[in-house]
């Protein structure tokens, strides 16, 4: 699964620390995340599209090996 | 989410690794000085079970006295490793929450990996020690395997913004 976090945390210029702040997680989580180190679960993945106002899909993808 | 079920409360994280610490001293202390004659940590306590030596009878439930430099070495470094290791963190999420049961997992397989070598190799009374080094090499294995996980993700950290 790749992810756009990096792109929509730029378009809404938001740094590490604030998206993680605002999704109640650590900044290492996010730092994880948007490196492709860890998938989050549901709910944080849900939490994550609300900051950026989008839909989950918009924003976690799947890839074809997964 | 709750990830921190069965996680102590982050205070005792300090509180953990002071006990650890101090149960460390106490292991080094023992590799210099012989504690067992040392009449300072003789102190009467109530026994479950002493075989004693053959000549001796053996002391079932009852009180007498026992050098306890072991029971305080084994109980601090079980009691501060455990929560040195499973307290929450200041940040306590679900990735760190998953980093730790990792390290659990890892930690099982290299301690166990390393008892192996040592029924492979290791033989007659020397095997007593390797036992008593094992019952907390998980444990240990874990808590060098975590940090270093936490400190290498919070490295990372740096370059970013």
């Amino acid at each position: 699964m790749k992810n756009n976090i990096r792109v929509e945390r730029a378009i809404k210029n938001i740094t590490q620390e604030e998206l993680a702040k605002k999704t109640g997680v650590s900044r290492q989580t996010i730092n994880a995340i948007e490196l492709n180190k860890y998938i989050p679960s549901t709910v944080l993945a849900l939490k994550i599209a609300v900051v950026f106002n989008k839909k989950v899909e918009e924003i976690f993808l799947l890839e074809k090996k997964d | 989410m709750n990830t921190t079920r069965y996680l102590f409360p982050h205070q005792c994280k300090k509180i953990g690794w002071i006990i650890f610490l101090i149960s460390l001293v106490l292991v080094v202390v023992s590799f210099f000085i012989d504690t067992s004659n040392s009449t300072w940590f003789d102190w009467k306590i109530f026994i479950g079970y002493d075989g004693g030596f053959f000549q001796d009878q053996p002391k079932i439930l009852k009180w007498g006295i026992e050098n306890v430099y072991p029971t305080l070495i084994g109980i601090l470094l079980i009691a501060g490793a455990t929560l040195a290791g499973f307290s929450k963190e200041k940040n306590e999420d679900e990735f760190i929450a998953k980093l730790r049961l990792e390290s659990l997992l890892w930690a099982v397989y290299i301690n166990y990996g390393l008892l192996i070598l040592c029924f492979l190799f290791i033989y007659g009374i020397t095997f007593l020690s390797v036992m008593e080094f094992n019952m907390f090499t998980v444990l240990i294995i874990f808590l060098i395997r975590f940090n270093f996980l936490l400190f290498r993700n919070s490295k990372s950290l740096i370059n970013e913004k």
